[in-house]
């Protein structure tokens, strides 16, 4: 095989991987719609890993017997999609479905189940990492520490429930 | 009740795996200093060519090509490579803020593929730069991953979800690998690519079958010249397979052993497929039991007689050991199995009986092999007796003899006991074919005997911990002096030196097991110390003095 043809074809490869995976990002950003979302304080010991901050939500737990949902139990691993609904400042979970509904005109946003006890479920909505300049993350971890988090996160979700972290304020 | 049966049969597995390994390792070093040394005879014209190959069927050994010699620059460049490729890496994980983060993408992404450009050139279009441009092309590809990450970075993409940055970074290297047969760039792939598997399985709590599937059709073949990408890969299915255990992932464990089997039968002179593909479906065998507690696993039969026959087909040794640890843990998860169906609990000192009398057994078929001529006596005389041992030294504590007595489990008990009919009527065999009449075999036949006679006075009376601790320590002592005296008598060092061994060993243990409860701790030391350097150094002296006489003879 011509060895150029390899080179030229590689650099496609991977200049279309890496502006495929910006695109699939920028389209979140371009579509999505902002919502607010409210922390909770998580252990000091897990929460600044080197250049990156560790979030946790009010939605990252739910409880099953407060909200809508079509099940009691979810299997961990499994993708689920949870309603959002603006309540005074910020936005919080209405209800749990398998799928988003074709009707439905409102706010989902795309979790896994990491795991559901006791009508209980943990979620994670993939924006649980937030990247910070070396040292900066210090600010942050001072306003996520003791009984509640002053740190709100504003939040962009596609159509398709796939979010990604706009902007984190720190107060 | 479930992890701790794994944990215990997947440590034998393992320590007897070393052990045999260890024994089989001297002959090996011979081996290969034989095979290096016939190239220097040959060139040196003190044999010819046909007389070198003699000695190398002599010994069943393949012409070895004389393994190229490091080079300097090559290595040089390498590390110059590696190094400015995790600077890189460094450099966007410190986020770098002052540059906006598409131009810092921009930039990395160009640097990239100036640096594949580069590689390019030098490797074919350059000449005399062959091992710049491939560690060039090295640099390139970990540029790659660079860039993935500061994307993944920009967008703040969860560690949840590492495994898909993995793929994204493996996968677009793979033709590098492959097309420009760049082997740094091939074990850089394989090493990503047994991360994506685990960090895609933990993330997701599935099993991950495309990983299997992707390094048998492609990294596993391209891989062929490429000696430590191979291992690398290997290495990664076999944990693969070894994660299924723990996360009841039996299918991906079947699909894996038999696609290591595959390419046993495929490639018969790689035995190292058929070593792996033996210790997956052993893995597989478990991953069942974690899922189908109640069901014995009869299917795990076909393998492990097929692996059997390939053994003794291809006359493979080693792998002999493989097929017996696969026999032991298999008999022992299909016990287990049918002891819950009938709800029997689990009971340590039937269980470690069990073993014992597996052992014996398995050395019975080493005797039986020996005297009708058949292959591998040794290996199966050495792993039964290794397995006798450690369950005989272990039985011949009293505190556990006492701790391990519970409620009776009827399914180990019986099966102890058809194995000790069985052991029986290979005795009787022994003695009525005529192979018991020189002493050596006297010796053996009476170790064994008395090894099962031992086990079945604890099978029949567990509550007898007194005498089930002399008997025991008894047995302990037998098996120690027939090692000696089989060492004498064969004129075998490593038997005798063994025999020695276990004795210091008995004398030790029951020291510190009698001894330890005292409060006076110094005196414990000092006295201890004391009759390990006398003791040790008066048995040294003899054992020397032995074995001098035997080669001397």
């Amino acid at each position: 095989m011509n060895k150029k043809l390899i080179f030229i074809a590689v650099s496609f490869l991977w200049i279309a991987v890496a502006v495929g995976l910006i695109i699939s990002k920028q389209h979140i950003i371009r579509t999505g719609r902002t919502v607010l979302l409210e922390t909770v304080p998580v252990d000091p010991r897990d929460f600044l890993r080197g250049d990156y901050v560790i979030l946790r939500y009010k939605i990252s737990t739910l409880d099953l017997q407060q909200i809508q949902s079509e099940k009691s139990y979810y299997r961990r691993g499994k993708r689920v999609y949870v309603k959002l609904e603006p309540r005074e400042r910020f936005w919080e979970a209405a209800a749990v479905k398998t799928k988003i509904p074709v009707s439905d005109n409102g706010v989902y946003i795309k979790a896994k189940v990491k795991y559901s006890y006791n009508k209980k479920l943990e979620l994670n909505y993939g924006i649980e990492s937030y990247f910070v300049p070396e040292g900066e993350g210090k600010d942050i971890e001072k306003n996520m520490r003791g009984n509640k988090s002053s740190v709100e996160v504003e939040v962009l979700v596609d159509k398709s429930g796939n979010a990604i972290i706009k902007k984190v304020f720190a107060q | 009740m479930i992890l701790g049966i794994i944990s215990s049969l997947l440590w034998w597995a393992v320590v007897i795996f070393i052990i045999v390994k260890l024994v089989s390792g001297g002959r090996r070093k011979h081996y290969s200093w034989l095979q290096r040394e016939l190239s220097l005879w040959e060139e040196k014209n003190i044999i010819n060519k046909e007389q070198g190959d003699a000695v190398l069927s002599l010994y069943k050994l393949k012409r070895v090509t004389a393994r190229k010699k490091m080079d300097m620059v090559k290595v040089l460049t390498l590390i110059g490579v590696i190094f400015v490729g995790l600077g890189v890496i460094f450099f966007v994980g410190s986020n770098w803020q002052r540059i906006p983060s598409h131009a810092r993408t921009t930039m990395l992404l160009a640097i990239t593929i100036a640096t594949l450009y580069a590689g390019y050139i030098f490797s074919y279009e350059k000449e005399g730069f062959v091992n710049l441009g491939k560690s060039l092309l090295l640099l390139a590809s970990l540029f790659w991953g660079g860039t993935i990450a500061l994307i993944g970075q920009i967008y703040n993409i969860p560690t949840s979800e590492n495994w898909y940055i993995m793929l994204l970074w493996a996968f677009p290297i793979v033709p590098i690998a492959v097309l420009f047969k760049n082997n740094y760039v091939h074990i850089l792939a394989s090493i990503l690519f047994v991360i994506w598997n685990f960090l895609y399985s933990s993330s997701n709590n599935i099993a991950n079958y495309y990983y299997p599937i992707f390094i048998f059709l492609l990294m596993l073949p391209t891989a062929k010249n490429l000696i430590s990408s191979r291992r690398i890969n290997i290495i990664g299915l076999v944990s693969a397979s070894l994660y299924c255990c723990f996360n009841k992932y039996e299918w991906l464990a079947l699909l894996i052993s038999a696609g290591l089997l595959a390419c046993y039968l495929v490639q018969k002179e790689e035995r190292v497929y058929l070593y792996t593909a033996c210790l997956s479906f052993i893995f597989w065998d478990i991953a069942y039991f974690t899922v189908r507690q109640l069901q014995p696993n009869l299917y795990f039969l076909l393998p492990l007689g097929f692996m059997l026959y390939l053994t003794y087909k291809d006359n493979i040794e080693k792998n002999l050991v493989f097929c017996l640890a696969g026999l032991m843990i298999g008999i022992n998860l299909a016990l287990s199995s049918v002891s819950q169906m009938l709800n029997y609990p689990f009971n340590g000192l039937q269980f470690t009986i069990f073993q014992s009398l597996l052992g014996i057994s398995i050395y019975s078929a080493g005797i039986v092999s020996r005297n009708r001529g058949y292959l591998f006596p040794v290996i199966y005389k050495i792993f039964g007796y290794l397995v006798t041992f450690i369950c005989v030294y272990l039985l011949a504590f009293k505190a556990l003899l006492g701790e391990w007595a519970g409620a009776v489990n009827n399914v180990y008990l019986f099966g102890s006991l058809i194995l000790a009919g069985i052991i029986a009527l290979v005795a009787v065999d022994i003695v009525r074919s005529g192979n018991f009449k020189n002493k050596s075999n006297r010796i053996e036949l009476a170790a064994l005997i008395v090894a099962l006679i031992g086990s079945l006075i604890l099978l029949l009376s567990p509550r007898t911990v007194l005498l089930n601790t002399i008997t025991m320590n008894s047995v302990l002592v037998v098996f120690a002096l027939s090692s000696i005296f089989l060492g004498v008598e064969l004129k075998k060092p490593p038997i005798f030196t063994l025999g020695i061994v276990i004795f210091v060993l008995f004398i030790i243990t029951r020291y510190i097991d009698v001894t330890w409860k005292l409060k006076e701790k110094s005196l414990f030391f000092i006295v201890g110390g004391l009759v390990i350097l006398f003791l040790g150094t008066f048995l040294e002296k003899q054992r020397r003095k032995i074995i001098e006489r035997m080669k001397s003879e």
